[in-house]
């Protein structure tokens, strides 16, 4: 599509964008050299003394169980990009999904029902609902999934369905409807593509509100169960750096900001991108 | 049909909603407590009494029914883990949110608004571009990274050591000081960057607008349309944030500061109440939240009516 | 020869995009008697605007680069003097009207404020004496009810109407230089001849100048007595409006010329 290759030329001349980009590339192929077994496969073994300092053999020290704090940052990263992908994409697809249905058929009761819907859930508080959630499934590792992505489709459904109610009425949609197509092909085919700018966007930025609950609720216990995430290293780190032991607090910090950091500026740089008019120059 | 009304009612669609979904949640979905009300080696006549005492064995719509008989007036029971009056657990507890949570929210935004401000007025040069790139990274950093860095820098011998860890005796203004300063810091750190980056952008727009052009080609001085004209126009957008970010920092916001600072707040309370399924507490807790948002919607109907003429 | 209340000599415009400047208005040189109507005309784009915008230092360095050998007001060259002295030449001195009535005026201000904030800002009038002043001006704009007019939102008042407010704005500190940026396009018929009735006979018993910016020729025929002629951001005719009517120096002048009697026909 030409319009990709001219959001990749623009994206090129953002800097702040393109180093975005690549923090994520660096850290998408650590997760997928954990994924294949290739990295951070001993985070689980406690082999060295507890708090062992930082040095040639444990780069960023031991825990207090001695296990290696280096190798299990590394597989937090697969952790956290199964996290936010899964997040980012489901909730981005079910915004998409009910917001275009809800810009479609706009002031019906589809619309209304979604719009209530919406309501609801804005209305409850992010952390009460996801505490609800995650107790009531219980056990379930997809606790934490479902209830993000229940909360987090509402900003993207916001978003298209406003877009969708303005593509409605261009000459290329009442062209289709004039020939016949069917509702839901034009609705696919058609006008969900244009909207391919705004759901990249809000997918990063479901991917970085996604890794940044999980850390919130492996504190409160209600996240990661199995495996090991920054979350819960910082959930470790809580009582040990009273007594003076940071190295756990600060590895999953700085590969947490850096993460995060990269996310953002690729966001943003999206956003700039498709939306030339609102470039921060 | 007029604007209140229609509020009012959309108002109490949204209740319906979040009352049902809360009631699903956290009451059909919630914990059973039969047993940790009688213990193990019960008969099963005296489960089948807790039971029908608790209202366990009624379908649900009645079970709902029932929920909402109850919020609306006002009986809030008694909680099943502690037996304390929950009105009274509320009345104990809300304020002790509120003190603790509005100083950085406010603050937060106040910081916010000043930094988009100053940004906005500067847009491109070198202090705005330092203002985006700070707010970035603020929105970079968990909330827990915050907390914890602030603990050890301001409450532990290897940094300041100035402040409590944990707790919350407040009697006086310098105990109050004492015990919400670390807390507060926390929250304004955590806001500021989507604060700032939010109000940046509000601000940008309303520089951008042709009335602004006309101000100045009339001899209007930069702090003139600042202060007269960038920001009164800005009041729609800033009350819309304001009142409606209010749900999602001190409430959800409340729950985590309370757990990690051992507060005994609304927040600490709900949580507590949710893992061990204290029904009459949440229904509690779900009706002040819902209130709370429709309050909120009035509150900014009636705000939006003074500050911007155009609104009827 | 008389000496002319605004002279400018190569004026260029060059507007930012990321790195890079385009000019859009190419070194142009023009003067402005005392009491004449100048018109600007031209295509959408030729940096008609932008030359506007730029007499009155409203384009921020952010946005571009204004150069030129010399800005004369009255004997004053306006790119010398710093911004602080600009803002008191601005709405006392040299004023403007704008193409959007629609959007010109602040929405949560009354219209009767924004107009006693000019008079207090230029002749330091007080609060009263300002309201005085500024129902006296909406009254020589043509407004029959000049106390409704002064207590109303701009979002109360048609397009027209509130082209009338900003022109009031424009003239009342009598100003050597009024600019006038298509100050009718976005009106209908009847209220532009209005409108533009209002602002020439204004101008005309304040023996103010003014730089009328517009690309209808039917205007330039109406209501003024020389005209500039912009292509491209160049100037290529300057001449009196009859001569200019009868033998057009230029190609692109008969162009436009050819194309409005096309239009008209």
């Amino acid at each position: 599509m030409a319009a990709v290759q001219r959001l990749w030329f623009r994206l090129r001349g953002d800097r702040a964008g393109m180093a975005g980009l690549v923090i994520v590339a660096v850290f998408a192929l650590l997760a997928l050299g954990v994924w294949f077994g290739l990295l951070g496969q001993e985070w689980a073994a406690a082999n060295g003394g507890r708090w062992e300092p930082a040095g040639p053999q444990y780069w960023f020290g031991t825990n207090v169980l001695g296990q290696d704090i280096f190798e299990r940052s590394l597989y937090s990263v697969r952790t956290a990009f199964e996290i936010g992908l899964v997040v980012a994409l489901l909730s981005t697809a079910l915004g998409a999904a009910l917001g275009a249905l809800a810009g479609w058929y706009s002031h019906g009761w589809i619309d209304a029902s979604v719009l209530w819907l919406k309501g609801v859930l804005d209305s409850i508080p992010f952390y009460l609902f996801v505490a609800a959630v995650a107790f009531a499934l219980q056990g379930q590792p997809w606790a934490m999934h479902v209830a993000m992505i229940a909360t987090f489709w509402t900003g993207t459904g916001r978003l298209v369905r406003a877009e969708v109610m303005k593509l409605r009425t261009r000459e290329f949609v009442l062209a289709a409807e004039a020939i016949g197509l069917p509702d839901l092909l034009i609705l696919l085919r058609h006008v969900l593509p244009n909207t391919l700018p705004i759901l990249l966007v809000q997918a990063s930025i479901a991917f970085v509100a996604a890794i940044k609950t999980e850390v919130i609720l492996s504190f409160l216990g209600l996240g990661v169960q199995h495996g090991v995430s920054w979350g819960l290293m910082l959930a470790e780190s809580t009582q040990e750096v009273l007594a003076g032991h940071f190295n756990n607090f600060l590895a999953a910090s700085l590969m947490l900001f850096a993460l995060l950091l990269g996310f953002n500026l690729l966001a943003d740089a999206l956003q700039d991108a498709f939306d030339p008019r609102q470039a921060t120059q | 049909m007029s604007s209140a009304l229609r509020t009012i009612l959309n108002g109490l669609a949204l209740i319906l909603g979040v009352t049902f979904v809360s009631f699903l949640l956290m009451v059909w979905f919630g914990p059973d407590q039969t047993y940790t009300l009688i213990g193990k080696n019960a008969t099963a006549q005296q489960i089948a009494d807790v039971r029908h005492e608790l209202g366990y064995d009624q379908p649900f719509l009645t079970r709902y029914a029932g929920f909402l008989a109850d919020l609306a007036t006002l009986d809030l029971g008694t909680s099943n883990a502690s037996g304390e009056r929950v009105s009274r657990m509320l009345a104990r507890t809300v304020p002790v949110t509120l003190a603790l949570m509005l100083p950085g929210f406010l603050l937060g935004n106040l910081l916010g608004i000043a930094l988009g401000l100053a940004a906005a007025r500067r847009r491109g040069q070198w202090s705005d571009r330092l203002i985006s790139g700070l707010s970035v990274s603020g929105m970079s950093i968990s909330f827990l990274i915050i907390i914890i860095a602030l603990q050890v820098l301001l409450s532990t011998p290897y940094g300041l050591n100035l402040f409590p860890v944990r707790g919350w005796q407040v009697s006086d203004l310098p105990s109050y000081l004492h015990y919400v300063t670390v807390p507060t810091a926390a929250l304004v750190l955590v806001t500021l960057g989507y604060n700032t980056r939010f109000y940046r952008a509000v601000f940008v727009e309303e520089y951008g607008r042709d009335h602004i052009r006309t101000a100045r080609a009339f001899g209007a001085s930069p702090a003139v349309i600042m202060w007269r004209h960038v920001l009164k126009n800005s009041l729609v957008p800033i009350i819309t944030r304001f009142l409606f970010s209010i749900p999602l920092v001190v409430i959800s916001g409340s729950l985590l500061i309370e757990s990690y600072f051992g507060i005994p707040g609304v927040g600490k309370v709900t949580f507590e109440a949710i893992t061990s399924g204290d029904q009459p507490v949440l229904k509690a807790v779900v009706a002040l939240t819902a209130v709370a948002f429709v309050l909120i919607q009035l509150v900014a109907d009636m705000l939006y009516r003074v500050v911007d003429p155009r609104v009827a | 020869m008389a000496i002319p209340v605004l002279s400018v000599r190569e004026l260029s415009v060059a507007l930012r995009q990321d790195r890079d400047y385009t000019t859009v208005v190419d070194s142009i040189s023009f003067d402005l008697y005392a009491g004449e109507v100048l018109a600007l005309v031209g295509e959408s784009g030729c940096g008609k605007t932008k030359t506007a915008e730029a007499l009155l230092g409203l384009v921020p360095p952010s946005l571009g680069r204004v150069q030129s050998r010399r800005l004369t007001l009255g004997g004053t060259n306006l790119a010398d003097l710093p911004e602080a002295a600009l803002r008191r030449v601005r709405g006392r001195d040299l004023s403007m009207v704008f193409q959007e009535p629609l959007t010109a005026l602040d929405p949560v201000f009354r219209a009767g404020q924004q107009l006693a904030a000019v008079f207090r800002r230029h002749r330091g009038l007080s609060r009263a004496q300002a309201r005085e002043a500024a129902i006296d001006m909406l009254e020589r704009v043509g407004f029959a009810d000049a106390e409704h007019v002064l207590r109303s939102y701009p979002h109360e008042l048609s397009g027209g109407m509130r082209q009338r407010v900003v022109i009031a704005m424009a003239m009342a500190c009598r100003p050597q230089v009024l600019v006038a940026d298509e100050p009718t396009t976005a009106l209908d018929v009847t209220t532009q001849a209005q409108v533009l009735d209002q602002l020439t006979r204004l101008a005309g018993a304040a023996q103010t100048a003014i730089l009328l910016i517009t690309h209808d020729l039917g205007i330039v025929a109406q209501y003024c007595d020389r005209a500039l002629v912009m292509e491209d951001g160049r100037i290529v005719e300057d001449a009196p409006v009859a001569r200019l009517f009868a033998g057009p120096a230029h190609p692109y002048t008969a162009g436009l010329l050819a194309a409005a009697r096309g239009v008209s026909s």
